[in-house]
C-alpha cells in the first residue's frame, strides 16, 4: 500500500469547499456565504449532520416496535371485522400460497427498514468513533440503503390503494389503522436519517488505505 | 474574490481534492478513492429532456384523472384514481399517511416534471429564466422523493390480493401511470447535474437579464 499524504487531500484540508447543490468548487473562506453560481449557502460539511442523523434514527428505532405491533389495516366482510400487522399480513399471503408476493412485502416492509437501520448505525458508529476500516465498502453500503430504503412505502401505498377500492358498505371494506401512521413515519425518518447524513465525514478520520486507481487523460485544461 | 482553480474538481462524496480530466462522451469520471460517480457527458441532454418532460406532463393527466382499477362484486362496483387512495385515507382518519401519499405519488412528480420542463425549455430556447435556480434546486432535493413506481407496484400486488375475492379490471389510468413511469425514469438518467449547471453558467453569461 503506498500510501503518501499528499495523494488524498480532502478539499477542506487544502482550503477548498464543495457547493452541495452544485458541486463547484470555492475556497473555504467563503464558508457561510452563497455560492455564486447557484445560490445554495456554502458548506464544506452538512451542518450537524450526525446529531440529526443520530436522532431521526433513533427516533426511527423506537417508532418501529408500534408500526409492527399495532394493525396497519382491518379488513371487514358481513360485519365482521378482522385487524392485521405488518408481519400477519405477510404470513396471511405465506397460507395463501402468494409466496412472491409475501416475500417482497416481508422484504419491503421488514427486512430493508431493518437492514437500513443496522447500516445506519454502523456508519454513524464509524464516523462517531473514528473507525478507519474498509471505508469504501461503507460507502457503497451507504448508497445501496440510500436506493432502496424509499422501497419500504410499498405497504403503505398497498393499504391506500385497498382502502380505496374495498369500499362496498356492508358487504365488505378495508379502512386503515394507526399502525401504518408509525410505519409511514419510520420509513421517513430514515430516509432524513440518511440524507442528514455526510458521507464525507466517514472519510475525514485521516487518510485511508485505498490507493489510487491510475487515470489517464490528465489535463489541466 | 470567485476565482477558484479551473483545473480541480472534489469528490461530492468523500472530498477528495482531483484534478480535473478531459472526458470522452463515452467516459465516466470515477473519484479514485470512494468510487463515486464524479461526471460525465450525456449527448443532447437538453433537448431529450425537453422532450420527456413534454410527455411525462401530457400523461400525467390520464394518469391522475382515469381509473387504475376497478372493482365488481355481487353487483356493486368501485373504481379508483390515484387521488383516492390519499382521500380514503384521509377521511378514515390516518391523515399523515394520507398526506405522504398525497406528496410522493403526486406532488412530488408533477413539480419535477414543471422543473425538468421550464429547465431544458428556457436553456433551449435561450430564454430569460429568472427561476432557473430554484428550479434547478427543487428537481435536485425532490430527486428520490416521486415514488411512482412504488406505487404501480402496490397497485400490482392489490391487484393479486384481492383477485380471488373479487372481479378486477385494470383501467386507462394504469396504462398512462406505466408510461409516465417509464418517462420520468429516462429522465432522470439523462438529467445530468455537472452539465446542465455549466449550461446555466454559460447561459447566464450571455444573458444580461442576470447583474
Ligand atoms: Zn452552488
Ligand atoms: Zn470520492
Amino acid at each position: 500500500m503506498t500510501d503518501s499524504p499528499t495523494a488524498f487531500r480532502s478539499a477542506r484540508d487544502s482550503g477548498y469547499l464543495l457547493c452541495s447543490d452544485c458541486e463547484k468548487l470555492h475556497y473555504l473562506s467563503q464558508e457561510g456565504l452563497h455560492c455564486d453560481r447557484c445560490g445554495a449557502r456554502l458548506h464544506s460539511r452538512i451542518a450537524n449532520s450526525m446529531s440529526i442523523s443520530w436522532a431521526c434514527l433513533i427516533a426511527s428505532i423506537l417508532l418501529f416496535l408500534p408500526a409492527n405491533l399495532l394493525p396497519i389495516m382491518t379488513f371487514t366482510t358481513f360485519g365482521q371485522g378482522e385487524p392485521s400487522t405488518i408481519l400477519g399480513g405477510v404470513l396471511h399471503l405465506l397460507e395463501e400460497d402468494m409466496l412472491m408476493i409475501g416475500l417482497i412485502v416481508l422484504t419491503a416492509s421488514i427486512v430493508v427498514p431493518v437492514l437500513k437501520m443496522i447500516a445506519l448505525t454502523i456508519l454513524l458508529c464509524t464516523v462517531q468513533f473514528g473507525l478507519q476500516t474498509n471505508l469504501r465498502q461503507k460507502t457503497m453500503m451507504f448508497r445501496i440503503v440510500e436506493w432502496i430504503g424509499r422501497w419500504s412505502m410499498l405497504d403503505i401505498f398497498v393499504i391506500g390503494i385497498l382502502v380505496a377500492l374495498v369500499q362496498l358498505g356492508s358487504i365488505a371494506h378495508i379502512e386503515g389503522n394507526h399502525g401504518a401512521t408509525a410505519f409511514a413515519i419510520v420509513v421517513l425518518l430514515t430516509m432524513f436519517s440518511a440524507i442528514a447524513f455526510d458521507t464525507r465525514l466517514i472519510w475525514d478520520n485521516g487518510i485511508s488505505d485505498c490507493p489510487p486507481d491510475s487515470t489517464d487523460h490528465k489535463d489541466d485544461q | 474574490m470567485q476565482g477558484t482553480p479551473k483545473h480541480l474538481i472534489a469528490c461530492h462524496e468523500c472530498d477528495l481534492l482531483i484534478e480535473r480530466v478531459v472526458n470522452q462522451p463515452d467516459q465516466d469520471v470515477v473519484c479514485p478513492r470512494c468510487h463515486a460517480l464524479l461526471y460525465y457527458t450525456t449527448l443532447n441532454s437538453i433537448e431529450r429532456l425537453l422532450a420527456l418532460s413534454i410527455a411525462g406532463l401530457i400523461l400525467f393527466i390520464p394518469a391522475n384523472l382515469f381509473p387504475i382499477l376497478s372493482l365488481h362484486v355481487f353487483g356493486q362496483s368501485q373504481s379508483e384514481i390515484i387521488l383516492q387512495s390519499a382521500l380514503s385515507l384521509y377521511e378514515g382518519g390516518l391523515e399523515v399517511v394520507a398526506l405522504l401519499i398525497l406528496l410522493f405519488a403526486i406532488v412530488v412528480p408533477l413539480i419535477q416534471l414543471i422543473a425538468l420542463f421550464y429547465i431544458s425549455f428556457t436553456l433551449h430556447y435561450r430564454w430569460e429564466g429568472r427561476l432557473l435556480r430554484q428550479a434547478m434546486h427543487s428537481y435536485q432535493h425532490l430527486r428520490g422523493w416521486g415514488m411512482l413506481e412504488i406505487f404501480l407496484l402496490g397497485v400490482l400486488i392489490s391487484i393479486i390480493k384481492l383477485k380471488d375475492i373479487a372481479d378486477l379490471e385494470v383501467g386507462l389510468g394504469l396504462y398512462s401511470l406505466a408510461a409516465l413511469i417509464i418517462v420520468i425514469t429516462l429522465s432522470g438518467i439523462f438529467f445530468n447535474p455537472h452539465q446542465i449547471w455549466h449550461q446555466i453558467d454559460l447561459h447566464r453569461k450571455q444573458s444580461r437579464f442576470y447583474d
